[in-house]
């Protein structure tokens, strides 16, 4: 590979900004300088597609509506762990309107016996069982209503304490393993190691495994927290549920998907089918939400192209709100075990976890990898158990794990912290090598005016204040599967394309800023077409890949597709491409100031009617962590929270929140803070509201709905302010990250720790809700 | 599952004893009181003027939406919200909760908010609707549409329609709003992506640019 | 929802014609061919969409003229009719300055948009939230069933739930604003087809779980409300109210407390109202702290003993223990706005 040398700004600006020597391909753009010198790059840049949004043209999955269609519904359990003996659709079948009935069978291999019978296993309340294809969506609710499921019951368990004891009802009596499903980028999760519905453990993460020698570590330390921390479950909410319309009557399926990941839903699909990947278009402009658990056809695609099959008519089948709570995935819940013990100076010696969570029927309720990697400590092991329950399945939700995680490891922090009459944030200062972290803690406390705050309990009055302080990390991680193509039309247009979606976070933005900054033109001269798999492949949006993965391959395109464009302007002005460039819309010469050409006009030399440049992530300058898209460096943050906690009534209110976060360098700075703001409004409903009440009798969830469900509507959002701290790492020829995780980590443990900070007692399970801080207060008997 | 009810009250029956009771005791209880007799009351019963009866089967009706006459064939059972988007083509309205719970299938009945998804089609009447896509006249935005873009108030995009039918009633109907009369306005509005804080910027800044 | 007919009321005497049953007879059993009322239509709608109510005809009631009146006059009092919105009580200035614990509750039930479609007879009327209760999975006392799910030891959630009066069902009311209505002695005017009128207080409208458990209230299929009477304030009347919500945007009850004191000149309570939402089944008026409030001066300390008398008889279940404090602070601080 032919390499060539530039230097990179590197470091962060304002602290220790300095410059260091890449060897990057030859064929990638020269180095951007840092923000302050570019001109679209870490702006304010405005939505390309928020006039769609703001008139209510915006076509969501939903809103899609075709000629021929019909309308889907699915048939679901009712019971949490059951056989199913006879399905009975007759009813149904009769009923004027409905045009095809599909129940989910047991696959079964020829001349073998199904010894698992007709139907599978129900496991959990909300499972699909079947479903059917009407005129009208009320018509299908009609026809699922007429259908007779007879079941044999079987005992169920649903609370995780009850589950992992022994003569617990077992939910699945075989070793089971799960398929990454491309939201999850926690560990494999082993299902086959255990006994009953306690699986595991896992031991280790790419970071590797235990480390050192707890017990030597803990005979050395001087101070020991030792606690155990409990989180809820909650379900991702996303306002556009999860589904598909499918329309297979030409030789292509199409399939229009409220999904997070166009590449993997279009391969899960050909697979399925047995398709080649050619034959399916997976494609979603816009997509009403997602947080980590959109990124699979589930069994909503399967059964709308089965149902399409049937009757040769496009089928919508989007979940409604209760569906989408029981069956759409969940953040699993936690018990975490959590032993830390430090030397007087504050020196970690030892970290011990042991982590048990459900996510129902599924696996992957770790507690990520916060506590292994966040602060230097010498000794550490983790146990990280799954549970097993006859509830819906839980799914990636904005940093797997990790919130968990943190919730836990944070507030033991602190703890020791005042052990050792240490300030929490003087102390993360000592045991925290981050250097971005660093600035963001002294940045973040001068914001935040953390001088304020008082000794824990210290308030007088009814309404106690407390401010509090969290951290975070998350790996920058890079999918390599990520290519665009760019295109320069010979009428001036630009066009950028990949089947990487845009699901809220700006994804479209950024890919024209990219292209912009690197053309010389504005936003709005770049067309953005994304999210069709017809396109070259894009990443999922999960595990904040997105913007690291993507906008490098579309500044290398576009780089490519201008060099293309300036050996026609070399040639016709009789010069070298290497002296040309392109700035404000304009062709010029650094040789030669007289020589202008409007870009559109130089497209006008184009003997065909494009030029097209593909171009694929490469390696990450200076190599990864990990070969298949671990980079160096880390997505650091630092939160901080006020509360008002009321000790007469309970009621903890959010007044404000300081986030300071890391991104690499920031691409768009609106978009940043707006995302900034969700993951911090969904922690802090995490902290106080959002809860899965489960009926432990019955196995059903009793506030599957919005109602119930508590999640922070306007007058819950406290103020917010966010700060973006600018780090260059010269690692791409955009060198930027994304931020759709990290916001989202540190805010709970933030909470907790104000709260405790504003009544001197603290809480160790969330949600904390009146209810809990009065029992804390010894106010309820 | 063995019963673990608490107390030990048995089964409660509905008490056919009652209506015997109210009508024995109940009237003379305090606070109630006979106020008229059937005499006065149906004086003129044989003039009743009745209702008409519709459906249930699908018919077409009219409806007045964003100040054009509409002929929709829909049933009684058919919401307000199914109508609009189902039979009119106006996907800008939103379902979400599909209970009354997330405002995001506000539309204006007669200039004033409501949930499209707890009403029948049948509930509009002689009311005229306007929808998300009735905002903006003759191409032009409204400010707080304008505002929205300028201060990144939507994210998915999929609260933006209700979250912006909330705010142009509040600014259309209150010259001079604080942020608490915003947070009021939007206080029924479900948004998961965290759009909320540039909600209330956006809306604020229109507020000012309408005076 | 499943199909039903449309039938559009031109009177009340044309709606009555028409009616058969009534929403709480269809919940705890089903019939067919029933006629129900519709006002503002969210709570009926709510259970059609759960195919827990499954109408054969709604008659809509929203129209009907002359039910959509406010009339305050001051010797009288205030009369509102039944389909006058939320909203509109909001936004009422005689309401405002002569029944301010109505206009405060008002204010805080349920969303704007939701105020705009409301009405007051829909929402005293309304059936109670219980998750059980509005489950198609869980047949409990109140729809025919054998049990009641939420006050089950072990496996009932029963935060929202009932710490008084929770003998059978444990659910609450669902209407906040029926707190502050009772506590300023309202009537509801209820029209049968026979063209009975009668006026019943808040008091004796509604109907504990342990009398029926089929109803909330005392209304029956042929009847219908038609207004709301608050007798008139004195000059010396002060009123307060204050809901605890999870979330305060919007939310339900998980506790709220209505106060109506005639208050003499030197802070002394010469009568008190004081009615606890969200405590009971149906709204619940604490003889407790009236009596222990009444002829007592108003401050902190005699704040606080009412409070802690409305709580002596409270028997909180398994999950809903803080229900009780929150009580004890909610009252105090409701009677100590007044001073």
């Amino acid at each position: 590979m032919d390499t060539r040398k530039e230097k990179f700004p590197y470091g962060i600006p304002g602290h220790n900004l300095s410059e260091i020597e890449r060897e990057i391909p030859i064929e990638e753009p020269p180095v951007w300088p840092i923000n302050d010198k570019l001109k679209i790059i870490g702006k304010r840049v405005t939505r390309i597609d928020a006039l769609d949004k703001v008139i209510g043209k915006a076509k969501y999955t939903s809103d899609i509506k075709l000629p021929g269609m019909l309308y889907a519904k699915f048939l679901r359990s009712n019971v949490p762990h059951a056989v199913i003996t006879s399905i009975d659709i007759s009813k149904a079948k009769s009923l004027t309107g409905v045009h095809a009935i599909h129940l989910i069978e047991n696959t079964q291999k020829e001349g073998e016996e199904n010894k698992n019978g007709k139907y599978p296993i129900v496991k959990y309340v909300g499972q699909p069982l079947g479903g059917i294809a009407a005129e009208s969506l009320e018509i299908a609710k009609d026809a699922i209503a007429l259908i007779k499921v007879n079941y044999e019951k079987k005992s169920f368990v649903i609370d995780i304490d009850t589950a992992m004891e022994i003569g617990a009802p077992i939910v699945f009596d075989e070793p089971i393993t799960q398929q990454q499903d491309g939201g999850d980028v926690g560990e494999t999760h082993d299902g086959s190691k255990g006994k009953g519905n306690v699986r595991g453990p896992s031991t280790s993460s790419f970071f590797g495994g235990p480390r050192g020698d707890l017990v030597k570590g803990f005979e050395e330390a001087d101070v020991v927290v030792e606690r155990t921390y409990r989180t809820q479950v909650h379900t991702h909410m996303p306002l556009e549920t999860h589904g598909v319309v499918v329309d297979w009557n030409s030789d292509v399926m199409m399939v229009y998907a409220s999904t997070q990941n166009t590449n993997a839903v279009r391969n899960e699909m050909a697979s399925i089918f047995n398709l080649p990947k050619s034959k399916v278009r997976v494609f979603c402009d816009f997509m009403g939400g997602g947080f980590g658990a959109k990124h699979s056809s589930g069994s909503f695609g399967p059964m709308a192209a089965n149902l399409a099959k049937k009757t040769g008519r496009p089928i919508w089948l989007m979940l409604d709100r209760q569906e989408e709570h029981l069956s759409e995935g969940n953040r699993p819940n936690s018990i975490q075990y959590l032993k830390i013990g430090a030397k007087k100076n504050g020196t970690l010696t030892g970290i011990q976890q042991r982590s048990h969570g459900t996510a129902g029927v599924a696996l992957g309720a770790g507690v990520g990898r916060i506590a292994q990697i966040l602060y230097t400590c010498p000794n550490f092991a983790t146990e990280q158990y799954d549970v097993l329950t006859n509830a819906g399945p839980g799914a990636a939700w904005r940093a797997p794990g990790n919130v968990q995680g943190a919730f836990g490891l944070e507030q033991a922090i602190d703890e020791l912290a005042e052990k050792l009459n240490m300030d929490p944030l003087t102390y993360r200062d000592k045991i925290d090598k981050s250097e971005v972290r660093k600035v963001e803690r002294r940045r973040g406390a001068k914001l935040f005016d953390w001088s304020r705050r008082q000794p824990a309990g210290s308030g007088k009055g009814v309404v106690k204040k407390g401010l509090g302080v969290g951290q975070s990390t998350w790996p920058r991680f890079v999918t390599l599967d990520s290519s665009v193509e760019v295109k320069i039309h010979n009428d001036g247009g630009v066009e950028i394309r990949s089947s990487v979606q845009d699901i809220g976070t700006g994804t479209k933005t950024i890919l024209a800023q990219v292209v912009a900054e690197e053309l010389g033109l504005e936003v709005k001269d770049i067309t953005v077409n994304i999210g069709d798999t017809f396109f070259p492949v894009g990443p999922g949006s999960g595990g904040s890949v997105v913007t690291g993965s993507i906008t490098p391959p579309a500044r290398n395109a576009t780089y490519e597709a201008k060099k293309a464009l300036l050996k026609l302007v070399a040639k016709k002005w009789e010069t070298d491409s290497s002296e040309l460039f392109i700035e404000n819309g304009q062709i010029g010469s650094k040789k030669d100031a007289s020589l202008k050409m409007p870009f559109k006009g130089a497209t006008k030399l184009m003997r065909t009617s494009q030029i097209s440049k593909i171009a694929s992530r490469s390696d990450d300058y200076g190599g990864f962590q990990q070969p298949w898209g671990l980079a160096y460096g880390d997505l650091g943050s630092v939160q901080f929270a006020e509360v008002s906690v009321n000790t007469d009534t309970g009621f903890v209110k959010v007044d404000k929140i300081v986030a300071v976060h890391s991104c690499g360098r920031p691409l768009n700075i609106g978009q940043l803070e707006s995302q900034i703001n969700g993951g911090v409004i969904q922690g802090v409903s995490y902290a106080l509201y959002e809860n899965r009440v489960m009926d432990n009798g019955t196995g059903h969830m009793m506030n599957a709905n919005v109602d119930q469900y508590k999640v922070p509507f306007s007058m819950e959002i406290p103020e917010i302010e966010t700060l973006v701290v600018e780090e260059y790492s010269a690692l791409s020829s955009t060198d930027a990250y994304g931020i759709g995780e990290p916001a989202n980590i540190a805010t709970a443990a933030a909470i907790a720790n104000a709260v405790y900070n504003a009544i001197g007692v603290r809480l160790y399970e969330i949600p904390i809700t009146p209810a809990s801080i009065l029992k804390a207060l010894g106010k309820v008997s | 599952m063995e019963d673990k009810n608490q107390g030990s009250e048995s089964k409660p029956t509905k008490a056919i004893t009652r209506r015997s009771f109210i009508r024995g005791a109940g009237l003379s209880t305090a606070g109630s009181v006979l106020l008229t007799t059937n005499a006065l009351a149906f004086a003129h019963k044989e003039q009743l003027v009745t209702g008409e009866e519709y459906g249930p089967e699908a018919m077409t009706i009219k409806m007045k939406v964003n100040g054009m006459m509409k002929s929709l064939s829909v049933e009684p059972r058919t919401t307000l919200a199914s109508a609009l988007r189902d039979h009119l083509e106006l996907t800008g309205t939103k379902v979400v909760c599909d209970r009354g719970s997330c405002s995001a299938c506000t539309v204006y009945l007669d200039g004033k908010p409501v949930n499209a998804c707890m009403m029948s089609a049948f509930d509009v009447g002689d009311k005229e609707i306007t929808t998300i896509e009735g905002i903006a006249q003759n191409g032009e935005l409204h400010p707080v549409q304008q505002a929205f873009i300028e201060h990144d108030a939507s994210q998915c995009g999929y609260c933006t329609p209700g979250m912006i039918m909330s705010c142009v009633h509040l600014v259309e109907n209150n010259t001079d709003p604080n942020l608490e009369d915003v947070k009021n306005a939007t206080r029924g509005n479900l948004c998961r992506c965290g759009t909320y804080p540039n909600v209330f910027k956006a809306t604020l800044a229109a507020a000012k640019k309408t005076i | 929802m499943n199909k039903f007919s449309w039938y559009e009321a031109k009177s009340v005497e044309d709606a009555l014609q028409q009616v058969n049953s009534t929403v709480s007879e269809q919940l705890y059993k089903h019939t067919d061919k029933a006629s129900i009322f519709k006002s503002g239509g969210v709570d009926v709608f709510d259970w059609v969409k759960e195919g827990l109510l499954k109408p054969q005809k709604i008659i809509n009631i929203r129209n009907i003229p002359g039910l959509d009146k406010i009339d305050y006059d001051r010797k009288k009092g205030m009369s509102i009719g039944s389909n006058v919105t939320l909203a509109e009580i909001a936004s009422n200035p005689e309401i405002k300055t002569n029944y301010l614990a109505l206009h405060q509750a008002v204010n805080h039930a349920a969303t704007p948009q939701l105020r705009n479609m409301s009405t007051l007879g829909g929402n005293i009327a309304q059936r109670n939230r219980c998750w059980y209760f509005r489950s198609g999975d869980h047949d409990c006392f109140r729809k025919e069933g054998d049990r009641c799910f939420a006050r089950h030891s072990e496996t009932g959630e029963n935060e929202n739930h009932a710490i008084i009066d929770n003998g059978s069902c444990v659910s609450v009311h669902a209407s906040s604003i029926s707190t502050a209505l009772m506590a300023f002695n309202a009537s509801v005017v209820i029209l049968n087809s026979e063209g009975e009128k009668k006026k019943v207080a808040m008091d004796d409208f509604f109907v504990t779980a342990a009398k029926d458990i089929a109803m909330e209230n005392i209304l029956q299929a042929k009847e219908i409300i038609t207004e709301i009477i608050l007798p008139a304030p004195s000059k010396n009347t002060k009123s307060a109210y204050i809901k605890q919500v999870a979330r305060e945007s919007y939310d339900w009850s998980l506790g709220d407390v209505a106060v109506v004191l005639e208050v003499s000149g030197n802070a002394t309570c010469r009568s008190a109202s004081i009615v606890l939402g969200a405590a009971a089944p149906v709204p619940y008026r604490s003889m407790e702290a009236q009596q222990a409030l009444e002829n007592k001066t108003i401050n902190s300390e005699n704040a606080l003993a009412a409070a802690e008398a409305a709580m002596t008889i409270a028997r909180p279940l398994a999950k809903n223990g803080y229900k009780v404090p929150l009580f004890v602070a909610t009252i105090k601080q409701a009677i100590l706005e007044i001073s």
